[in-house]
């Protein structure tokens, strides 16, 4: 297992909604999923398909209703112990349309979020200004998160993101919502922050040309079901396609 | 575990600082409810102690709502900005969260209490019993508060935004039950019975004992404090469980959106 940074086994999840909750959507269907440390690795499918529930889970924000994910040869269980912590300060997640106190500034978010992984004082300030550094954020260190450009915000969320120096790192569609230029300038920043410090990586995409480019391994999914696993040229010779556009629409449909 | 606290601290204070509707909560609610009690008791031609009992409890009801105001934001802030998610991925528990809003509400909360209490003494010649019964009533309003704001925090985690309004009922329904203005045998017989389980109740009945109107009841600030404890406590561990259960329900996520 040390092998992997990440192993999802078995992982359902339904949720329920409606009056008195009895509607119910199983979005996750006995996932399994392994990761390699240092590797990235991303999810790919359509709009609906588990991508981001999955990440959620990984991430600690939602438990799985049956299944086991571990995470650095660590089991998730859900719960608030000092272990669970521990493996909490490890990892960091980033998502597409992030959110962030609209009244606080760039310096300010990244200074709250540092303290909240127990980085204090001068170390907190120092990286804070690294994290500013690694995604060309210093000119915006004093304005307000709500004044800042969709682009902008999106480099926020990478740098909260690797504030704790984590050791794997969830990317939850990333580039969602951003223009063609600002996208790949996105992708080239991630493919950056993975070459600098060797970290894992999983990234949820519905974009083919993202998942290629930034991709080792793919993992397909669909209603809650992996799919297909591999390289995108193993996806491409496991349904005869020419590019990954023709495996998504073969595996999609 | 400090730095953590800080955290909560440190945002708090910038939205303190930064946000209008926080500097009206200082200045402009608690004033007004002073000023109106305080013309209604010189209409009533109440004299001396009597007086100091009515602005008691409207001084009262300042500090503690905008003390336990700034506990409840400690998690609306993070469901308003649709920011609770990130906050949930770092190491942090429920404890960080609760009591590093609670040092920037005390803070509030003091110079709400400076501020009504220098305006009170000129306007309408209020004054303290003794300092040690005002820091004891004082630190007792605080205890309230963070017990209201982690009630309203466990309430939010549990039904999401839409019971975000006990942010600003709870305290005022706890202030109405425990005799804000007046002694609790004066409430219906049930509601009196339910004073008694309110801590603020003992806090209020304490201070007044220095007005020289005698308690209702014995052992106020023995009652005051257990039931305070007891309280803190088991809202610690419901707000443990809450944090869990937001996890499994997607309830964070639900408030991410």
């Amino acid at each position: 297992m040390d092998e992997y940074a990440v192993v999802v086994k078995s992982v359902s999840k339904t949720f329920s909604s409606g009056f008195l909750r009895r509607k119910y959507t199983q979005a996750l269907k006995g996932v399994d999923l392994q990761v390699r440390r240092g590797e990235m690795f991303g999810v790919l499918g359509p709009n609906g398909a588990g991508k981001t529930t999955l990440l959620n889970i990984l991430s600690t924000q939602l438990v799985p209703d049956s299944g086991e994910v571990h995470i650095l040869g660590r089991k998730l269980r859900g719960s608030l112990a000092g272990d669970q912590l521990d493996l909490k300060s490890r990892m960091n997640m980033c998502s597409g349309n992030p959110n962030f106190p609209w009244s606080m500034t760039v310096r300010e978010i990244l200074t709250f979020y540092a303290m909240l992984y127990g980085v204090c004082g001068l170390q907190c300030e120092e990286t804070t200004r690294e994290c500013m550094g690694m995604l060309d954020l210093e000119e915006y260190a004093n304005r307000r998160y709500d004044v800042l450009s969709t682009g902008t915000k999106q480099k926020l969320a990478l740098a909260k993101a690797l504030l704790n120096n984590p050791e794997v790192l969830f990317l939850d569609e990333p580039t969602i919502g951003l223009d063609p230029d600002i996208a790949a300038r996105t992708r080239k920043l991630i493919r950056d922050i993975h070459e600098q410090k060797k970290i894992t990586i999983l990234v949820t995409t519905h974009y083919m040309r993202e998942a290629e480019e930034l991709c080792e391994r793919i993992a397909f999914i669909k209603g809650g079901v992996v799919r297909a696993t591999g390289t995108s040229a193993d996806l491409k010779t496991m349904t005869n396609a020419k590019d990954l556009e023709e495996v998504f629409l073969e595996l999609a449909h | 575990m400090l730095t953590k606290i800080l955290a909560f601290a440190y945002r708090n204070w910038i939205f303190a600082k930064r946000n209008f509707f926080a500097f009206t909560e200082i200045v402009f609610w608690p004033f007004v409810s002073l000023v109106g009690i305080g013309l209604m008791s010189n209409f009533l031609d109440l004299k001396g102690d009597v007086t100091n009992f009515i602005l008691t409890g409207a001084i009262a009801g300042g500090v503690l709502q905008v003390t336990q105001l700034d506990v409840s934001y400690g998690l609306l802030y993070d469901i308003w900005s649709k920011s609770i998610k990130h906050t949930f991925l770092a190491p942090v528990r429920p404890y960080h969260y609760v009591l590093g809003s609670w040092c920037i509400g005390m803070i509030r909360g003091s110079v709400v209490f400076i501020m009504l209490f220098i305006f009170s003494y000129f306007a309408f010649g209020f004054t303290l019993p003794s300092v040690g019964m005002t820091l004891i009533f004082v630190s007792g309003i605080y205890l309230n508060a963070l017990l209201i704001g982690m009630m309203v925090c466990f309430l939010v985690l549990l039904y999401g935004q839409r019971v975000e309004v006990t942010a600003w009922s709870l305290a005022t329904l706890a202030m109405l039950v425990s005799g804000i203005y007046y002694p609790v045998s004066y409430l219906p017989g049930s509601v009196a019975a339910i004073s008694q389980f309110i801590p603020l109740t003992f806090f209020l009945e304490h201070f007044r004992s220095g007005y020289g109107f005698t308690p209702l009841f014995s052992y106020t600030l023995v009652k005051g404090y257990a039931l305070l404890a007891a309280y803190i406590l088991v809202f610690f561990w419901l707000l443990q469980y809450a944090f869990a259960r937001a996890r499994k329900t997607g309830m964070i996520l639900r408030l991410s959106e």
